[in-house]
């Protein structure tokens, strides 16, 4: 499949997917695409299906109809296939999620040995050098529950990056995080995107995404309801719905 | 993410004056508990039980042996149970948690069923009907296996309430990973879903404990089966009996000290903080 992978096909492409909860329709009829070295922020009103959306590219969630494709070739159903791409697209949540059990520094490992078939050896020295560049190698041998926030996030980013991943996948990083631990964040995250890693972010820091994104998405009820550039959408929005929403928050 | 306790759920922390009223209600337990054992003592005097025959016995080192051999049996037998009933509850849970309603369908049958079927029946089954049917186990078997099985539905709903208590994040971030549901499984969701199981587990143990005392059924010779022969060699019914309900007390005790002590030591690195809002 790496032949097939070029420059003009997206690394992650959604087309017409549609996807209910029951008698909810939360996906309706969504097509984006996010090219290599991209960074799309996805923005909405709570409960208009952004994490939805996020958690089907790697399938933690099932759609009903239409087609993602990672890097041109249909997301597997299930499986070792299924695992073996989870593994090269990294996800980060909103609440961390590092294993509790383990210390910062199994938790970086633990994939890369375990999946990647990495030797320990090679596998902490990498995992050092990337809590180093979250700044967060300090705190290696410690268990999640003594870092701050914004400190297990960062080494959260950098437990994706150990498998090195074609994209990553960003569920509002920084909403379960007190104020003062937002900024850390977002400065892996935009460090992340200078060095041309390919991101599809949800969040609500406006800042942040008009800093650093290529394409702002715009989601309500469901649908996509505007597509446009960071500029463009801040200050002269398309949509009333996006106008209103983004006044909504100013407010 | 900190995994309070039942008895932290039921309980809030106790203010001074409700200190106050549990001082004043365990001073007055403790003179109506002393009062009740003087009663007791004085009728077993008046009865004669507290007559040295009853109990010079004891000073003897072959009757403890005696009573040592029976313990062991006892242990051994509950010890087997033990471990089986972990084997087939940990078997149920992941049947349990399939998708498949088949195995799902097959496993919640067999939990209810252990967890209906009194442990006396299950005994009854082995030493009279399998033999029957041409299948002669040994008395230690006759009471391990029913009393294995017998547990073993609790143990697997205890397993699985583990497993449900540990976030659903953690799988997540697992399986996003790359990890297989297998290694998802066994080295995140399993691995912290023992840290709130190993109490319950505990508490299991001492049930199985108790019901290896069913063991006369079987003719097993365990601790109970030795107190009665010193009680007829003896002719001492309510010494032996005291000394051995004390035995199986000490036991008992002794286990459920040990799950505190677990359950307390779970909390500890839990209080801080962990984790965000879902
Ligand atoms: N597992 C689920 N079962 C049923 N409804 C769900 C589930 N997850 C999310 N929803 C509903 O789907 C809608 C979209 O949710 P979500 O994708 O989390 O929105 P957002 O991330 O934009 O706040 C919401 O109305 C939410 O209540
Ligand atoms: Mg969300």
């Amino acid at each position: 499949m790496t032949q097939i992978q070029s420059r003009d096909v997206p690394v992650i492409e959604l087309r017409h997917v549609d996807k209910h909860y029951g008698d909810l329709h939360v996906l309706k009829d969504i097509s984006l695409s996010v090219g290599k070295g991209e960074v799309v922020v996805i923005i909405g009103p709570s409960g208009s299906g952004k994490s939805t959306l996020c958690r089907t590219v790697n399938r933690l969630e099932t759609i009903d109809s239409g087609e993602i494709l990672i890097e041109g070739v249909p997301l597997p159903q299930d499986g070792r296939q299924l695992a073996a791409l989870r593994s090269r697209i990294g996800m980060v949540f909103q609440s961390f999620n590092l294993f509790s059990h383990m210390t910062v520094l199994d938790n970086m490992i633990l994939a890369p040995t375990g999946v990647l078939k990495l030797n320990r050896k090679a596998a902490k020295d990498e995992a050092m050098a990337l809590l180093d560049r979250v700044g967060v190698a300090d705190q290696a041998h410690k268990l999640p529950a003594q870092l701050s926030g914004g400190q297990q996030q960062r080494a959260a980013i950098a437990r994706a990056l150990a498998m090195h991943p074609r994209a990553m996948l960003f569920d509002e990083p920084t909403s379960a995080l007190d104020p003062e631990m937002i900024g850390e964040v977002l400065n892996v995250m935009t460090e992340l995107a200078a060095d041309g890693m390919t991101m599809l972010i949800v969040t609500h820091e406006m800042n942040f995404a008009r800093r650093v994104a290529s394409r702002v998405i715009f989601m309500d009820g469901g649908s996509i309801v505007e597509e446009n550039t960071p500029e463009a959408f801040f200050t002269q929005p398309r949509s009333q719905r996006a106008l209103d929403f983004l006044q909504s928050i100013r407010n | 993410m900190s995994a309070p306790t039942i008895r932290d759920r039921l309980y809030e922390a106790p203010g001074p004056r409700t200190r106050r009223r549990v001082a004043l209600f365990t001073v007055l337990a403790l003179i109506g508990l002393g009062f009740l054992l003087f009663i007791i003592i004085r009728q077993f005097a008046r009865q004669g039980q507290l007559e040295a025959r009853y109990w010079d016995f004891f000073l003897k080192w072959s009757t403890w042996r005696y009573l040592g051999q029976g313990l062991l049996s006892t242990l051994k037998a509950a010890l087997t149970a033990a471990v089986i009933a972990i084997a087939l509850g940990f078997i149920l849970m992941r049947g349990k948690l399939r998708q498949n309603p088949v195995p799902r369908w097959i496993a919640t049958a067999v939990i209810e069923f252990t967890r209906g079927v009194p442990t006396l029946l299950l005994i009854y089954f082995f030493f009279l009907v399998l033999p029957r049917m041409g299948l002669n186990l040994g008395a230690f078997w006759r009471i391990t296996l029913p009393c294995a099985i017998s547990a073993s539905g609790i143990i697997a709903e205890a397993f699985r309430a583990g497993v449900n208590a540990v976030p659903k994040g953690q799988a997540e971030a697992a399986l996003s990973l790359g990890l297989s549901n297998t290694r998802t499984f066994y080295q995140v969701v399993f691995p912290q879903a023992l840290r709130f199981v190993i109490p319950s587990l505990i508490s299991e143990l001492v049930i199985v404990l108790k019901d290896t005392t069913f063991a006369y059924v079987v003719s097993y010779a365990d601790l109970m089966q030795h107190a009665k022969v010193l009680i007829t060699s003896h002719d001492a019914l309510v010494s032996v009996y005291l000394v051995v309900a004390v035995i199986y007390i000490l036991i008992n005790y002794a286990l459920n000290r040990m799950s505190d002590r677990i359950a307390q030591g779970n909390r500890r690195p839990t209080v801080q903080r962990q984790g965000g809002a879902a």
